[in-house]
């Protein structure tokens, strides 16, 4: 009799904890069947387009800019950048294998040795670094052209990022969801306010974006940045585009490739998981 | 009579500051304010950004108010009472910037009606 006990109060316990923190897989299961439940009509694949599966003038620019891709020539320097022996004779491919097109699903990854997160852009400049070269600065330019060549060979592959069972790791993935959904700044809101709650519905006249999908088209190839520079090179990483979110929030943003964006990056893009590849994609 | 002492006080307190500003010594009293001011609102700022509760406007470069390098540089041209007014926005928002976080320590996934 007191064993049962003993055995129910011990299952009720491990049922309990497991509900306290749900594992990524059911995390996943859990955001994808919200938008899915939002968002009826639409199929999988159609989310990551963002504002442009939701409002049918946005999607017809878009589908207008993409016709003749503003990003191309950026794409073609990254391949160039690719390409380029460094000056100790070696290249990327030393670092990340031959073919360019089995690299965007390789990253974000843990690295289980450092204990950390490592971006593809990260990788990227650890891989000059390592060979004597300098690291590029990390938002746009060279590290968004070579990154923004990557994704465009993936395209058509499927976001796999995975987060092993490793107490390490789960700790980095619950920082980067805590991030996403903890309220910030002077307006008090969250990334899934923003992305979640309200997706689909317009803030001081921007439709929002829903966060599913929001990481296939990174790089992303923006006529804003594009206007702000000096030729006309509109694309961005991930980190770029936190920054910019966490502004608007009124928050101070964090540095590109600190452990807060890395973290938030590894759940952001595991939200993501079997969407396919369409990188670059431009947006306003 | 209570009231009447208070008043008295408060009385006083204006016109040692009014009278004040005109003595010599006064300046250096209010920079010692100043100062403590200064290291009280940048403590409570690092609290904030350790639980990455800082809020934009209070000292990030980009930010068009940054109140509270505009405080250090009112304080260098000799306008404490402008540097003060401005230390006090970021004490209040560092503070808001600790306290929000605190609340959003168990935030996480909802259903928003879905
Ligand atoms: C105040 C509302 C708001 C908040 C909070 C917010 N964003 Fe955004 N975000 C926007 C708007 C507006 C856009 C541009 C329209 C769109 O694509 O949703 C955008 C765009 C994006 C995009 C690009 C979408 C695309 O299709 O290219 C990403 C990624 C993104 N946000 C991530 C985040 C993350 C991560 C956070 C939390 C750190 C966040 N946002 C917080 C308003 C917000």
């Amino acid at each position: 009799m007191k064993k049962i006990a003993t055995l129910l109060l011990s299952a009720g316990l491990v049922a309990m904890s497991a509900q306290a923190v749900p594992s990524p897989q059911e995390d996943l299961k859990h955001f994808r069947d919200y938008f899915q439940r939002k968002f009826p009509g639409l199929k999988l694949d159609e989310l990551r387009n963002g504002i442009n599966a939701l409002d049918e003038n946005h999607r017809m620019q878009w589908e207008a800019m993409e016709e003749f891709p503003p990003y191309e020539e950026f794409v073609d320097k990254g391949k160039a950048l690719w390409e380029k022996p460094f000056k100790n004779g070696k290249s990327f491919a030393d670092c990340f294998g031959k073919d360019p097109s089995k690299v965007r699903v390789k990253y974000p990854q843990w690295d289980a040795k450092k204990k950390r997160v490592v971006t593809l852009e990260l990788a990227i400049n650890e891989c000059r670094k390592a060979n004597g070269e300098k690291p590029f600065k990390w938002k746009k330019g060279p590290i968004a052209w070579v990154s923004a060549y990557l994704g465009y060979m993936a395209r058509g592959q499927k976001i796999h990022v995975v987060i092993p069972n490793d107490p390490d790791a789960l700790k980095a993935y619950e920082h980067g969801k805590h991030f996403f959904y903890a309220k910030r700044g002077q307006l008090n809101l969250s990334c899934a306010d923003c992305h979640v709650k309200y997706a689909g519905r317009r803030i001081r006249g921007n439709l929002l974006s829903p966060a599913l999908g929001h990481v296939t088209h990174f790089p992303v190839f923006r006529g804003k940045w594009a206007n702000k520079s000096k030729d006309g090179d509109g694309l961005g990483t991930l980190h770029r585009r936190y920054g910019g979110c966490n502004k608007q929030q009124r928050a101070r943003p964090f540095k590109a490739q600190s452990k807060v964006y890395r973290d938030l990056e590894f759940f952001h893009q595991y939200m993501s998981n079997g969407m396919t590849i369409n990188a670059p994609s431009y947006r306003e | 009579m209570k009231k009447r002492t208070i008043l008295t006080i408060g009385l006083a307190a204006l016109l040692t500051a009014g009278f004040g500003s005109a003595q010599a010594g006064h300046s250096s009293k209010l920079k010692a304010a100043y100062e403590k001011e200064l290291a009280h609102a940048k403590a409570l700022v690092e609290k904030a950004a350790s639980v990455e509760g800082e809020w934009r406007d209070i000292r990030w470069k980009k930010s068009k108010k940054k109140f509270l390098p505009s405080a250090i540089a009112a304080a260098k041209a000799g306008d404490y009472k402008k540097a003060m007014k401005l230390l006090k926005i970021v004490e209040f928002q560092a503070e808001m910037g600790y306290k929000q976080a605190m609340a959003q320590k168990n935030a996480g996934p909802q259903n928003y009606g879905f």
